[in-house]
């Protein structure tokens, strides 16, 4: 975007009033206090001296670090001079408000009223903006598509409601394709009857819309409606945000061109349409061209058709043009243009081969129209424009749009669902999608008018920024709609009847006064604007202008003529070029008046051939031939017959077309090299010839001898002076001349004066040379470089005329372009619908061919469930919406791509398609379905394109496994593995490995087909199983099915289905799952085993102890009758006896028991007496022992020292 | 997808339609090839062209008919790596080596190709003339770094070839757009005298008659003596001088020959064919420009595959094939350049130049990974 320099007002500093003597007295006070800084330095030095050398560099680091984080890596500013009109999608879930929004901020911006909106409108909203507005339909693929290419989306909510799933879908989808400016406006506010309940949902809304997009992103409130439009106020507000807003630029955007067309037509032959209904169409588009340059013959998609190749594209007069002179006030209502051919406003329209005058046409008379009176007092006020308007759609007073008061009753409770419910709402027809969050429902106690004063606040700064003008126009607005108002909607039935006969009589007749007074005035207005545009290259426009209200049959008469004369210009000119020629037409119709236009026809032609012939170099013609020409030459064989054509054999090119491919150019005309005239030819090309003025050594040193001559050499103490002549000639002169004139004394001076000065501006430029320019940074330098590309790019074509320059660099941004396209689809005619966005999206130059991409890609979190490989899925990638089957992976340590059956639940992973390829890093979008699945999110998964490449891949794991038939100590026989020697050779050294985990390895095949040898760390049992681990490369199916959606017939547009998932055939077709009988779960049975007697030879239990001998006597069989002795049975008196005796010895046992007891009594205590006795006789006798020794060592340290002291008196 | 396959007749200018094709990804049909030939069809040394961008990229798809007189050609991406090629012996590797230098910095993975046959011929230009003017224009562009390089292993003379090169080049997402509009002043002439299976004398007798000629302008020369043996020297015998002038604002202005090709015409004496070396020198010099006659169309394919934005250069004038190259380019890629002839001021530097204007495509390398 190019940077706009905005004229602030000075501030103006009070010098009366409160608030200047509030400062007066404030400054007195810092006087008498001497508080100011520079006092404050004096008074206190050692506060602003350095304290920590540490902490001065960590601040100076600190500031550094963030001047870099600053910086982004500077870009070329390639954007146009004459921008587009901006892009404002307007979106909401339905009936939120969408259409009444634009229709407002139309009238807000035009003065007009659409009653019928269809595709996109265009206006001017100031003098350096417009504006084209656009409604996007609940469509996921319109979202998608509008999506972008939206510079600024307005969403809609309904505060009344709360968030619908359509705006979280939409939010994710700018998301994914670059995140254009988004400003929430909030609806149905009126509906709130409580205050309280208003604001904390306001609150609520902005706090989760925030969360969204940005902390602080705007949020506008439309309060309520006055007469079914919203009020002028808040619109006026809004729409002075949408016309100071600075967009930012999305890489996908700037890097690619892309038109959004707001007209179509039909260029088939209708001969083969009879033929054949169903034949491929010619189709012309037009629209704005944003973006980047666009090229003739390059591909485009429209997303929702196809792939197509431009095959014709030419530009057009601007339809909606800014106003030319930039004066200092607002617009008048003339420039205040709105272009909306979709919706039958256009005014005039002018083609490549015609202009059109929308006349109101059949639909004029369908149209509620004012009286004559009225249209008097319009077309007096109005300008031509605004006549047309009313002729075709504009009407004063519509009360077509009902608010509908039973709306607001259907408020439901809020509910605590997590995510989203659906309700239906009987009176709008449709389910509602709410998006529910469970911080919704915080924070609703908190008192939340400060925010609402903050918001105010906001508000009214904004208003502050807005120009004066604005306002002025703003008044004029309000004015306007309240005369309008004023009239009121009483007449307007009565006056309709006269007002529908007014219009067939005008239209019958051209005689009729009135119609002759209107079409006067619009004549006048058309003459105008027809001056305005200076590209007109028409010749129908001429005739228009000359006959004023022309029938048909004059225009066509006129049109005659006017070829007649043509051509008599052509004879006259034979020589010069068609080309040419044309160019000199339109230069006659721009200058020349009505008539005269043809007077110096023959004159000025010759002279711009003869131009042309001078500066055109022929070097052009010779590399890319005529190019102008290429449609005049195949006229003139069309002229030679329709059965005979001039076929001219291409001698040249024939010989050349087999020639040998060479890069070499070899040298023909052989110049004399010994000659000494033919040297000297070259003589300059090199560092030892003559260099130029600027650049020549001696030329430059001499004059630096002037500046820097006087030197002195510090060796020898020499002197050097520069120019010495002259000081020694003014000394001279001032020593013998008081008489000479002082005139020219006075000259001199000021000529010295001026070298001075020269000199010292030269010294100083090198000095900031050495000194200023040290100091720019990498960043500076490429900065720099970066702006002077930019200044090339702008001003190398600056001066080449559109035609011409349009074949240097393309159609450039900002065009309002026609473009043809051949071969369309006969759907896209016969189902249009204006409300779906027909985009045009031009590809790069690889991006039209089909490869394999990698991408890496999660499931939204919000998307309940997930993502199947080889399950469908529909993407938007790029410009494209298409089907395709996906593959998903993940990338193992070692970098082997391994196919999941799944993806992860809250991871990335990598997914591969077969898809068109787009460059790395463009990011998209998936949904598995466009048709029907209304429940929950919508957007299944979001990614970005990591690789692209013509091969894949990706592998999965694939067991093989195989049984050992014989085993050998560490080697065994394995079968059933694989088929063929072949097969096994091919795996041969290949790692194996058994259930239980014994490591091996294939050795070599085995004369069995598919049977081998393999050796294993261990020895295997029988019953082992073998497995192969190997990896088996998986392809990717070659599925790309472009999403055809604007070709359904009209009203099935959001019902596309593409192939189906194999769960969504199944539950068509009613099939069930196929089972697999192993895989079902049974009661499981366990055998019992049976387990052989253990064995141990004879040997080795000899040699075995016999604790582990087994035991080899038989068990004690039954003894056998004759050995077993018999019972004894006692008699009465010795039973009696044993019961006594056991009796008496339980007492005796008793009694023992007892005693027991209570000698382990005895005995403890005895124990603890004697312990404690124990006890005491060791402290004593500790005591005593310490007492001894105490006087032991008192006693050997006393003779210690007495024998010190005796040594010492010894000696 | 669209159709949008380009058709064109004849042989010549095989290799730019190939190398556009591909960095254009549209695929390109080639019709009557030496149809009316006695040896109709594509020759050995374009088959083997062809089957070299099989080597380089990923994904081609190429059909040739049974007389070899059609070749249809859908490209693939360009893939790069490490590729070896034996070049076929009729034309030298000059001939392969400027389309791999056209197409390197776009590929996936750099480049680093090795190529066997012929180093230096009459017909091409030479390797030793594509790493002294070649190398540094691409460096222009920004393609730099380490990886550019172009190593002489072998010299192989015709017609027995056995020379062997090793090109390795970096790849970029992105060029840079130039202003190459000054060419400034020749500083100095630098050469290669080789021989190879003859006496080692011979070169030096080269360069003292090129030296004899190049003397009257500037004495900034230095002619290096390049004598190969043994296994370096290749199958056959023969000798040529490459004289290569550098300017100050970096630009560099080449001119070659090379002896008759044994048992071929008439034997040359060294001494000639250093003259007319020089003189050729000379005659490259007064065509001037700030890129040499056999990089012009290098230079216009950097240019026109640049950033959207507006590149100049300033070239001799334009070489039938370059002219070619810009029709091609127009075709391929839709851009149209400003050819604007200058005449220069000064009377003694040398013919008039031809300044060349274009926007770039915008064109990204889409085979580069980015992780």
């Amino acid at each position: 975007m190019k940077e706009e320099k905005q004229q602030h007002k000075t501030h103006q500093k009070k010098h009366s009033g409160p608030k200047a003597e509030r400062k007066k007295r404030k400054r007195q006070q810092e006087q008498q206090a001497g508080t100011n800084e520079e006092d404050g330095r004096k008074r206190n030095p050692k506060a602003f001296t350095v304290h920590s050398a540490v902490r001065m560099a960590r601040t100076f680091h600190r500031t550094q670090d963030l001047k870099t984080k600053k910086h982004h890596a500077p870009i070329v500013d390639r954007s146009p001079q004459e921008p587009p009109p901006f892009l404002v999608v307007v979106v909401g879930p339905p009936r939120v408000g969408k259409s009444t929004l634009i229709r407002c901020l139309i009238k807000n911006f035009t003065k007009q009223k659409l009653t019928e909106i269809n595709g996109p409108v265009t206006i001017v909203s100031g003098k350096k903006r417009r504006l084209t507005f656009i409604e996007c339909g609940n469509d996921i693929s319109t979202m998608i598509d509008l999506g972008k290419v939206a510079d600024l989306v307005l969403m809609l909510i309904d505060a009344s409601f709360g968030f619908e799933m359509e705006t979280f879908e939409f939010l994710n989808i700018c998301q994914v394709h670059g995140f254009p400016k988004i400003m929430g406006v909030l609806t149905h506010l009126d509906s709130f009857k409580n205050n309280k309940q208003l604001r904390k949902t306001k609150k609520r809304l902005k706090h989760r819309f925030w969360t969204e997009v940005y902390q602080g992103a705007k949020l506008f409130y439309l309060s309520g409606m006055v007469h079914g439009e919203y009020q002028n106020q808040e619109i006026r507000n809004l729409g002075r945000f949408i016309s100071v807003m600075k967009f930012r630029p999305l890489v996908w955007q700037t890097s690619h061109p892309y038109v959004l067309a707001d007209r179509m037509e039909e260029l088939t032959d209708p001969e083969a349409v009879r033929l054949n209904v169903k034949c491929d169409r010619k189709i012309s588009l037009y629209g704005y061209l944003r973006g980047a340059h666009l090229k003739n013959k390059s591909q485009i998609h429209i997303p929702g058709v196809g792939d197509f190749t431009v095959s014709d594209l030419s530009f057009l007069p601007d339809p909606c043009p800014l106003p030319e002179e930039q004066k200092k006030r607002a617009l008048n209502e003339k420039e205040r243009l709105l272009y909306a051919p979709m919706s039958g406003v256009g005014g005039l329209v002018y083609d490549k081969d015609a202009v059109y005058i929308d006349l109101g046409g059949s639909h004029a008379q369908e149209e509620p129209r004012p009286s004559a009176e009225l249209v008097q007092s319009l077309i007096s006020t109005h300008s031509t424009i605004d006549a047309k308007m009313a002729v075709s759609k504009v009407s004063l007073f519509s009360g077509s749009v009902a608010l509908q008061s039973d709306e607001l009753q259907d408020e439901e409770p809020c509910q605590e669902n997590p995510k989203e419910e659906t309700i239906w709402d009987p009176e709008k027809g449709r389910v509602r999608r709410r998006a529910m969050f469970a911080d919704d429902n915080q924070e609703e106690d908190e008192d939340d008018s400060e925010e609402e004063s903050d918001d105010d606040d906001e508000e009214n700064e904004d208003e502050d920024d807005m120009s004066e003008e604005e306002y002025e126009v703003d008044k004029d607005n309000d004015k306007e709609v309240s005369d309008a108002e004023d009239c009121g909607p009483l007449k307007r039935r009565k006056l309709k009847q006269d007002v529908e006969i007014d219009e067939a009589l005008a239209f019958a007749d051209s005689n009729d006064e009135l119609e002759k007074s209107e079409q006067e005035s619009s004549d006048d207005d058309d003459d105008s604007i027809l001056g305005k545009e200076d590209v007109c290259k028409n010749k129908r426009q001429i005739a228009v202008r000359d006959s004023g209200h022309c029938t048909d049959e004059e225009l066509q008469i006129s049109d005659e003529e006017h070829n007649n004369l043509m051509k008599q210009a052509k004879v006259s000119i034979t020589k010069s070029e068609s080309s040419e020629n044309k160019d000199d037409e339109e230069m006659c119709f721009e200058t020349a008046g009505a008539l005269h236009w043809k007077e110096g026809l023959a004159k000025k032609a010759a002279e711009a051939f003869f131009r042309q012939q001078q500066t055109a170099p022929n070097l052009r013609k010779l590399v890319y031939g005529k190019v102008m020409d290429d449609e005049e030459e195949k006229a003139e064989e069309e002229e030679l017959g329709g059965l005979f054509h001039v076929s001219r054999p291409k001698a040249q090119m024939r010989c050349r077309a087999n020639g040998i491919d060479c890069s070499r150019y070899p040298v023909d005309i052989e110049r004399d090299w010994d000659c000494e005239e033919v040297l000297d030819s070259i003589r300059d090309c090199f560092v030892t010839g003559n260099w130029d003025k600027n650049e020549d050594a001696a030329k430059l040193l001499q004059e630096d001898d002037e500046l820097y001559g006087d030197f002195e050499d510090l060796e020898t103490g020499e002197v050097y002076q520069g120019d010495t002549d002259k000081d020694k000639d003014q000394s001279d002169q001032e020593d013998t001349g008081g008489d000479e004139d002082e005139k020219e004394e006075e000259e001199k001076e000021k000529a010295e004066k001026n070298e001075r000065l020269d000199k010292k501006k030269r010294l100083k430029e090198k000095f900031d040379l050495e000194y200023d320019e040290g100091e720019s940074t990498y960043f500076d330098d490429l900065k720099g470089e970066m702006q002077r590309q930019a200044q090339l790019n702008r001003t190398e074509f600056e001066n080449v005329d559109d035609e011409t320059r349009v074949q240097y660099e393309g159609f450039r941004p900002g065009m309002y372009v026609r473009i043809e396209i051949e071969s369309v689809p006969c759907e896209f005619i016969s189902n249009f619908d204006p409300n779906y966005p027909i985009i045009l999206g031009g590809l790069g130059n690889q991006e039209g061919s089909i490869g394999y991409l990698q991408m890496r890609v999660k499931k939204h979190r919000w998307y309940q469930r997930i993502l199947k490989t080889r399950d469908p899925l529909i993407l938007s990638l790029g410009w494209r919406r298409f089907q395709t089957i996906p593959l998903y992976y993940v990338e193992d340590h070692n970098g082997r791509q391994r196919l999941l059956k799944y993806t992860p639940q809250h991871m990335h992973c990598g997914a591969a398609i077969w898809g068109p390829i787009t460059p790395q890093g463009t990011g998209f979008l998936a949904i598995q379905s466009l048709a029907g699945g209304k429940a929950g999110f919508r957007i299944a998964a979001t990614g970005v394109v990591l690789d692209l490449n013509k091969s894949v891949t990706i592998v999965k794991k694939l067991k093989l496994i195989g049984f050992p038939y014989k085993i050998y100590k560490n080697t065994a026989f394995v079968k059933g593995m694989f088929n063929s020697i072949l097969e096994v050779a091919k795996f041969e050294g290949a790692i194996l490995r058994t259930v239980s985990g014994i490591r091996g390895q294939i050795k070599k095949a085995l004369h069995t087909p598919g049977a081998f040898r393999a050796s294993f760390e261990d020895r295997l049992l029988m019953s082992d199983v073998v497995f192969l681990r190997s990896w088996f490369p998986v392809s990717v199916p070659q599925f790309y099915n472009p999403v055809t959606s604007l070709l359904q017939p009209v009203g099935g547009k959001d019902k596309w289905t593409g192939m189906r998932t194999v769960g969504q055939l199944r539950h068509d077709l009613q099939v069930n799952l196929p089972h697999n009988k192993d895989s079902l779960y049974k009661p499981i049975i366990r055998k019992m085993r049976h387990f052989n007697p253990l064995h141990i030879p004879k040997d080795l239990q000899r040699m075995l102890p016999f604790k582990s001998k087994p035991k080899l006597q038989e068990k004690k069989g039954n003894v056998p009758k004759n050995l077993q002795r018999p019972a004894v049975i006692k008699e009465p008196h010795e039973r009696k006896i044993a019961s006594l005796l056991v009796a008496l010895s339980t007492v005796h046992n008793y009694k023992k028991k007892a005693a027991k007891a209570k000698h382990h009594d005895q005995r403890k205590g005895f124990f603890r007496q004697k312990q404690g006795e124990e006890a005491d006789k060791m402290k004593r006798q500790k005591e005593a022992r310490k007492k001894i020794y105490k006087i032991i060592g008192q006693k050997e340290k006393k003779r210690q020292k007495s024998s010190l002291k005796g040594s010492g008196h010894k000696e | 997808m669209a159709s949008n396959i380009l058709s064109y007749e004849g042989c010549n200018f095989l290799r730019q339609r190939l190398i556009l094709a591909i960095l254009s990804g549209r695929p390109v049909k080639i019709r009557q090839i030496r149809s009316r030939d006695d040896n109709p069809g594509l020759r050995e040394f374009e088959a083997s062209l062809i089957r070299l961008l099989d080597k380089v990229t990923n994904g081609t798809r190429i059909e040739i008919n049974e007389t070899g007189t059609t070749l249809y050609f859908q490209p693939g991406l360009l893939y790069g790596g490490q590729v070896e090629h034996d070049c076929c012996p009729e034309r030298s590797i000059g001939y392969y080596l400027e389309v791999l230098i056209a197409l390197a910095p776009f590929m996936k993975n750099s480049l680093k190709a090795t190529l066997k046959g012929v180093t230096n011929d009459q017909q091409d230009p030479s390797v030793d003339a594509l790493k002294a003017t070649s190398i540094p224009l691409m460096k222009m562009f920004g393609i730099d770094g380490e990886g550019l390089d172009l190593k002489i292993i072998k010299r192989g003379m015709p017609p027995g070839g056995g020379g062997e090169v090793i090109f390795t080049s970096p790849v970029r997402r992105s060029l840079k757009p130039v202003q190459f509009t000054d060419p400034g002043k020749i500083k100095r002439i630098r050469g290669v005298a080789y021989s190879v299976r003859v006496s080692p004398q011979i070169a030096n007798r080269m360069v003292d008659s090129a030296r004899s000629i190049l003397n009257k302008f500037i004495p900034d020369i230095y002619i290096y003596t390049d004598h190969m043996k043994g296994a370096n020297s290749g199958k056959s015998p023969g000798f040529g001088l490459t004289l290569v002038a550098e300017m100050t604002n970096g630009s560099f202005l080449s001119s070659e020959m090379a002896s008759n090709p044994q048992g071929q015409g008439s034997p040359i004496l060294p001494e000639d064919l250093g003259k007319n070396c020089a003189k050729i020198l000379l005659e490259e010099i007064y065509r001037g420009g700030c890129v040499d006659s056999i990089n012009q169309s290098l230079a216009l394919l950097y240019m026109t595959l640049g950033q959207q934005d507006v590149s100049k250069v300033l070239l001799g004038p334009l070489s039938p094939y370059s002219i070619e190259f810009l029709r091609h380019l127009r075709n391929f890629f839709q851009v149209m350049f400003k050819i604007e002839t200058q005449q220069p001021e000064e009377e003694r530097k040398g013919g008039e130049k031809v300044l060349m204007t274009c926007v770039g495509t915008g064109f990204t390398n889409l085979s580069k990974t980015i992780k």
